[in-house]
């Protein structure tokens, strides 16, 4: 019996130990199994945007988790390019460009401005570098709503054509299931960026910067380029999760990248764990998706309030973010294991 | 004569009112193991700090006979000074704490990375076996200070006489002409002080290198020294070998206060 448990937890350890792309795959199939769920009457119908948004934001902290985990950056203007990915995305799509080449024009021009903030935070640090990019928030926030391309109140985008030959329309509820296939797919295909990032020279240098910049320069690190590299890629997620929700929701509104936005990213973050990638995602899911996916059918307009005391409470008892519960779980599995192997040679000794 | 492969010619340095630093000059020679000694706040370190170009404000000149001939180092960036095949470690340990020890011996080969941001997000397969090349290298230089077993942990947590190993071994990732040393037996007990002066030796053994170190521990500097450079408020007191530095009454006035 012992033996046949100790073989079970041996193979579910060494999957989970196996090649990092598997993990992710299984994550990203298990994510886009959700709108079967409905198909069964497991979820709700209004539930689907709710997890989609988790997905698109998801993307977003994930940039931020670079930022701020990684780099010891911080940014309070990210809601700013999430925006700028969105309505990019919608001015050049009524521009009549094609829609891979309308994503990737915005991502480049976000990307330029993120340089700039990066050459720019060189001068100022910590509450400074916030403020500072608290106003650029503002300012792309205040380009939305007055200049004209934009559309005033906001861009509609309609139906989306990809690569040229398959159109696809949010409202029949069977394309926006399959549109929120596609957004999960490039969810997962930027976790696997990350984590390739976050584990290579660029990853390292970007954790020393923030760690000992004496160090880090001693060893040859420099602050520039890795804060230019920060801000850029943190810009590109951000963006990118705005060209998501152009392609999901298919219209961009000019008035929603507040700086409410920004905040929730960075709780998302700090509540689901610096510097881990499923964390980010678990932090979403905590962010939004608990208040309105569980506590609104409980509570109703004060969900809200529920949620933030639980936030609170993950804070006080995770401050490394809530992923350390799946940590600490892992941690107990391996003590099991530990047992059972030890029990075993005590038997056969 | 040799020529010297670091040469400090009239160096100064102010901080506000007070030199720190004043017009200290002295020279290294490739293959010797020198220190560097005076008492709390001699400046020892603020001639670090000029040396591997932390402050660039500097009077004087630092000259360096590195891996690409002799370079005046004010000319040279801070980040690059490792380029020149010169690396130090810091008085206050300065380690990534959440990165394993292999990963920190990996930032000191940051230079020698060839591959690019693209290479990573995709991880390619140049990415892949640079990583798997420099890992190796890294893996070799842990095996040689008998840390090879503790390679995935994190240094966070580690013990202090750890700490202070992995510092010295993230300098031998970039293959230095010269290593230079801030107190790196602080903190140690007499024990991994032996071990340290034995590793000091092999180091330069196996890797061809000169060490320039600073330290308070006057048995170990005597032990292990070559030729010993004191100084005292900044100044320039004596440079000579470790038994006739002890004997320099100079340098004992520094230590012991002055007979009145
Ligand atoms: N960045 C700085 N700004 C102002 N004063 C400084 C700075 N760095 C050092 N000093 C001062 O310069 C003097 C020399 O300091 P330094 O750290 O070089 O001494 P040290 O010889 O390394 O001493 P210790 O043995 O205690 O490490 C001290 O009086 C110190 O207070
Ligand atoms: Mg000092």
């Amino acid at each position: 019996m012992l033996t046949i448990l100790d073989n079970f937890t041996k193979r579910v350890h060494g999957f989970f130990q196996g090649h990092v792309y598997r993990n992710y795959l299984l994550f990203g199939a298990a994510v886009m199994m959700i709108p079967l769920m409905h198909n069964f009457g497991i979820i709700g119908s209004g539930t689907l945007g709710i997890w989609a948004y988790i997905v698109i934001i998801t993307v977003v902290a994930l940039g931020l988790n670079i930022l701020l985990g990684f780099s010891g950056l911080i940014s309070l203007g990210t809601a700013g390019f999430v925006g700028a990915g969105a309505l990019g995305t919608g001015v050049f799509l009524n521009m009549g460009l094609p829609f891979e080449l309308a994503a990737l024009l915005t991502i480049l021009i976000a990307a330029a401005i993120g340089a700039l903030i990066g050459f720019f935070s060189l001068r100022v640090e910590g509450i400074y570098l916030a403020i500072a990019t608290l106003f650029v928030g503002e300012i792309l926030r205040q380009i939305y709503t007055q200049i004209e391309i934009f559309g005033g109140q906001m861009i509609n985008i309609g139906a989306i054509r990809f690569l040229g030959f398959f159109t696809l329309n949010a409202n029949p509820p069977s394309e926006r299931r399959f549109l929120f296939v596609i957004i999960v797919a490039v969810m997962v295909l930027m976790m696997i960026a990350m984590h390739h990032l976050v584990h290579s020279k660029t990853g390292r240098a970007l954790l020393a910067m923030s760690r000992s910049q004496a160090a880090a320069q001693a060893m040859g690190v420099s602050i520039l380029s890795y804060r230019l590299i920060a801000f850029v890629t943190a810009t590109v997620f951000a963006t990118v999760g705005g060209v998501l929700y152009a392609v999901y929701i298919q219209n961009a509104p000019t008035t929603a990248w507040t700086l409410d936005l920004s905040l929730f990213v960075i709780a998302m973050v700090v509540v689901g764990g610096f510097k881990s990638i499923y964390g980010t995602f678990l932090g979403a899911f905590i962010i939004h998706g608990i208040p309105n996916l569980i506590l609104a059918e409980l509570f109703g307009d004060v969900s809200y309030i529920f949620s933030g005391v639980l936030i609170i409470v993950v804070i006080l008892f995770y401050p490394y973010g809530a992923i350390q519960v799946f940590y600490d779980v892992r941690k107990w599995f391996h003590k099991g294991r530990l047992k059972l192997t030890t029990k075993r040679s005590d038997r056969s000794a | 004569m040799k020529t010297p492969l670091l040469e400090l010619n009239q160096i100064s340095m102010t901080f506000g009112g007070l030199k720190a630093v004043n017009d200290l000059s002295f020279s290294v020679f490739p293959g010797e193991i020198v220190g560097l000694i005076g008492p709390n706040g001699a400046g020892k370190t603020t001639v670090f700090n000029c040396v591997t170009q932390f402050y660039k404000d500097y009077e004087g000149d630092v000259f360096f006979d590195g891996l690409k001939g002799k370079v005046d180092l004010r000319t040279i960036k801070v980040t690059d000074v490792i380029d020149q095949g010169l690396v130090r470690t810091f008085q206050n340990v300065e380690l990534i704490p959440d990165l394993s020890i292999m990963n920190n011996l990996l930032i000191g080969a940051h230079k020698q990375f060839k591959s690019r941001l693209i290479d990573h997000l995709f991880n390619t397969k140049k990415a892949r076996q640079e990583e798997a090349r420099l890992s190796e290298k890294a893996l070799e230089i842990l095996t040689f200070l008998k840390i090879d077993h503790l390679k995935d942990f994190y240094v966070k947590g580690q013990p202090y006489g750890i700490l202070k190993k992995i510092e010295i071994a993230r300098t031998l990732m970039s293959d230095p002409k010269l290593i230079i040393l801030d107190e790196p037996a602080a903190g140690l007990n007499d024990r991994e002080t032996d071990e340290l002066e034995a590793l000091i030796y092999q180091i330069r053994e196996k890797y061809q290198t000169t060490i320039l170190l600073i330290e308070h521990d006057m048995g170990f500097v005597m032990n292990i020294c070559d030729r010993v450079c004191a100084i005292s408020f900044g100044k320039f007191l004596a440079m000579d070998t470790p038994a006739k530095i002890q004997k320099n009454a100079l340098v004992q006035e520094a230590y012991l206060g002055k007979d009145d």
